[in-house]
């Protein structure tokens, strides 16, 4: 399952929140506002059943007095409806007495004992307030005013009330999605700068936020990039004087040995040999810098471009001394994206590991597809052990497994540097054995354009 | 005997380069500075120069740039720097040949002996006058003709040029003009064809960003189309 964003969690908390207030803020004014209206309804009936039973008391006062007309002379409006009891039998302005069993025995039993009382009760499924009167020995006067019109009110008020919670909810939920939106936008810009910084653009910056909350992380990314690309072009201003301090003098020694070389038949024999040591010296000295130089620029991705690599594979073959049928291609491709400076050194350093250390490349296998590119370098050397296959990749790996193999040729680095031109691929190199003895190395660079900046 | 003319502000490399190219048959003149290598070129031309990029006063690339507006002279660069950047520019400022200290004598003889080939005028394999489109290829008389007027090209884009004259239609790699143009036996450094076709585009195309004549021809290489 996906993680939730905090994005939607900070939405979704906000709009409960605002649900849950705006719910207990309604529900505290619905019960506030109804109780006040029911008090308010339950006084005014009071005053007017004792005003209406006053008037039904001296109504009843003569002789054989009719109580339907004594009722109907009351004046009740249309809410209200009088209802007498006496002599144990119920008298209402009509012979219709359906309000009758409106009036609870427990409320008759109050009114009889002598106390005014009121209930609130339901008739016909329409809420009324049933108010009695004691009157005259043994009669009663009973009101029932209809609380209709406050039911409605109140459905109303709830009505309003439920739209208000919904509406705050939303807008608490637009007020959550505009604050996340507000607080989680330094962080895109920050991951938006890393991602160009991440792909070259050194000079990338976030942008100052007005917030000073805010502004601290954009202050501080900020200080943590200038920080890094000044040491790292510190590090590369090194890197350029290292390589201009060591091939300076190496170019007056390579030429400087060259004007003895050349002399050499016009040296005596200790001389010469002298001459012989520092000639070789010297090479492998600027084999070694140039080496080094090369893995120091181990950040630099791979410059990919069209490249005809079956033909770079042989021109590589041919430089080295090979026979051409040494080059067995397969595949029908021989264009790739690559970086062609780096596949070249590459090949050379196969080709050159196999001279020195497994008597020589007997094949040199090519095969690409639109996918990958697939090269193998054989040899009919020793092969190299299961155990030491990750170590020739390491920076002067030299040591058992080489000397093992008879080689005392080469920087150490060529292997080193093959590992770093095939991850700047992000491709793979590894060692097999070959059919019939000796080692196989081979090497699978993907197609990809999605480089970063190597290992 | 070739006249050389090296730039260097390192004495020791200059001493060097001088005793060991003088092995190889050349009389080297070698200089300190830009200024003095531009006094002597104009004074005692040379027959190719070998120009070191960073130098006191006026640096490597002015010192290309003010020997261009001279002549054509051979110019091959020889520093330390190998940035690709560097090399783009010292390229695009006119020089021929871009080599990285430490060169080996053998090396750098080898590439100042296919500049004085290219340089003594022999134009491609076929003398007779060529036209492709609007261009007319003289080798014998070492002259383009774009339209009725005359341009000027250096030895080394007159020699690309006539190398793709050759194989007109046919494509020629990168490695191969390196291989025909620059003497290159080994793998070599495809920017300096790639700049010296940038270059040789601008002053034969009607319009450089949209190639009529010299065509890429996706990683294969360039072609001359006819």
């Amino acid at each position: 399952m996906r993680a939730v964003g905090l994005r939607t969690r900070v939405t979704t908390v906000f709009a409960l929140g605002a649900l849950a207030l705006s719910v207990a803020l309604a529900g505290a004014t619905y019960e506030f506002v109804r109780a006040v209206l029911l008090d308010d309804r339950e006084s005014a009936a009071i005053r007017a059943a004792s005003l209406d039973g006053s008037l039904v008391r001296q109504g009843l006062a003569g002789e054989e007095p009719d109580i339907a007309l004594v009722l109907r002379n009351l004046d009740t409006g249309e809410t209200r409806r009088p209802l007498v009891r006496s002599g144990g039998a119920w008298f209402a302005r009509t012979a219709d007495d359906r309000l009758a069993p409106a009036v609870s025995p427990a409320l008759q039993g109050l009114v009889e004992a002598g106390d005014p009382a009121l209930q609130r009760v339901r008739v016909e499924g329409e809420p009324v307030l049933v108010v009695g009167v004691p009157l005259q020995e043994g009669a009663s006067y009973y009101e029932l005013t209809s609380l209709e019109e406050l039911r409605r009110t109140l459905r109303l008020l709830a009505t309003v009330l439920g739209v208000l919670a919904l509406v705050t909810t939303v807008a608490g939920a637009a007020v959550g999605r505009g604050v996340s939106r507000r607080v989680l936008r330094p962080l895109g810009d920050v991951a938006h700068t890393a991602g160009s910084i991440a792909s070259g653009d050194l000079g990338a910056r976030v942008a100052r936020d007005s917030d000073p909350d805010l502004d601290r992380l954009a202050v501080a990314f900020n200080a943590m990039v200038d920080e890094v690309s000044a040491r790292s072009a510190a590090d590369r201003r090194f890197a350029a004087d290292v390589s201009h301090e060591l091939r300076s003098p190496l170019q007056t020694l390579s030429a400087a040995t060259s004007v003895l070389d050349r002399r050499r038949d016009e040296l005596d024999s200790r001389t010469g040999a002298a001459v012989d040591l520092l000639t070789a010296e010297v090479t492998r000295f600027e084999q070694l810098v140039t080496d080094l130089l090369e893995l120091a620029r181990a950040d630099k991705p791979a410059d990919r471009r069209p490249t005809d690599v079956v033909a770079l594979t042989r021109s590589v073959a041919a430089s080295r001394g090979l026979p051409p049928e040494v080059v067995q291609v397969s595949g029908d491709d021989a264009l790739l994206d690559v970086d062609p400076r780096r596949y070249e050194q590459l090949v050379v350093n196969l080709v050159d590991n196999a001279a020195n250390h497994g008597g020589g490349a007997v094949r040199i296998g090519v095969d690409v597809s639109p996918e990958a590119l697939v090269l193998e370098v054989d040899d009919e050397g020793p092969g190299v052990p299961t155990d030491e296959r990750a170590l020739v990749f390491d920076r002067f790996a030299r040591g058992r497994a080489a000397s093992a193999r008879g080689g005392t040729e080469g920087t150490g680095l060529g292997l080193a540097i093959v590992a770093q031109h095939v991850s700047a691929h992000r491709g793979t190199v590894e060692i097999l054995d070959r059919t019939g003895g000796g080692a196989r190395f081979r090497v699978v660079l993907p197609a990809g354009q999605d480089d970063g900046a190597g290992p | 005997m070739p006249r050389l003319l090296i730039v260097e502000d390192d004495d020791r490399i200059r001493l060097s380069l001088r005793l060991a190219l003088e092995d190889e048959g050349y009389v080297v003149k070698d200089v300190a500075t830009a200024e003095e290598g531009l006094a002597e070129q104009r004074a005692n031309p040379a027959d190719v120069v070998l120009v070191d990029l960073m130098l006191p006063g006026m640096d490597g690339f002015d010192c290309i740039r003010a020997l261009r507006r001279h002549g054509d002279v051979p110019v091959v660069v020889v520093s330390a720097r190998d940035d690709t950047h560097d090399v783009v520019a010292a390229l695009e400022a006119g020089a021929d040949d871009y080599v990285v200290k430490p060169v080996a004598v053998k090396e750098l003889s080898a590439r100042l002996r296919a500049l004085r080939r290219r340089a003594s005028g022999s134009g491609g394999d076929a003398p007779e006058v060529r036209r492709f489109g609007e261009i007319e290829l003289r080798p014998d008389a070492g002259e383009v003709l774009l339209g009725d007027e005359q341009v000027h090209l250096t030895r080394t884009e007159f020699r690309l040029l006539c190398e793709l004259a050759d194989q007109s239609g046919r494509v020629l790699s990168r490695q191969q003009l390196l291989d025909r143009v620059w003497g290159y036996d080994v793998y070599g450094d495809e920017r300096l064809v790639d700049v010296h076709v940038g270059r040789l585009r601008r002053k034969i195309e009607r319009d450089p960003a949209n190639p009529q004549h010299v065509v890429t021809v996706r990683g294969l290489g360039y072609k001359l189309a006819t």
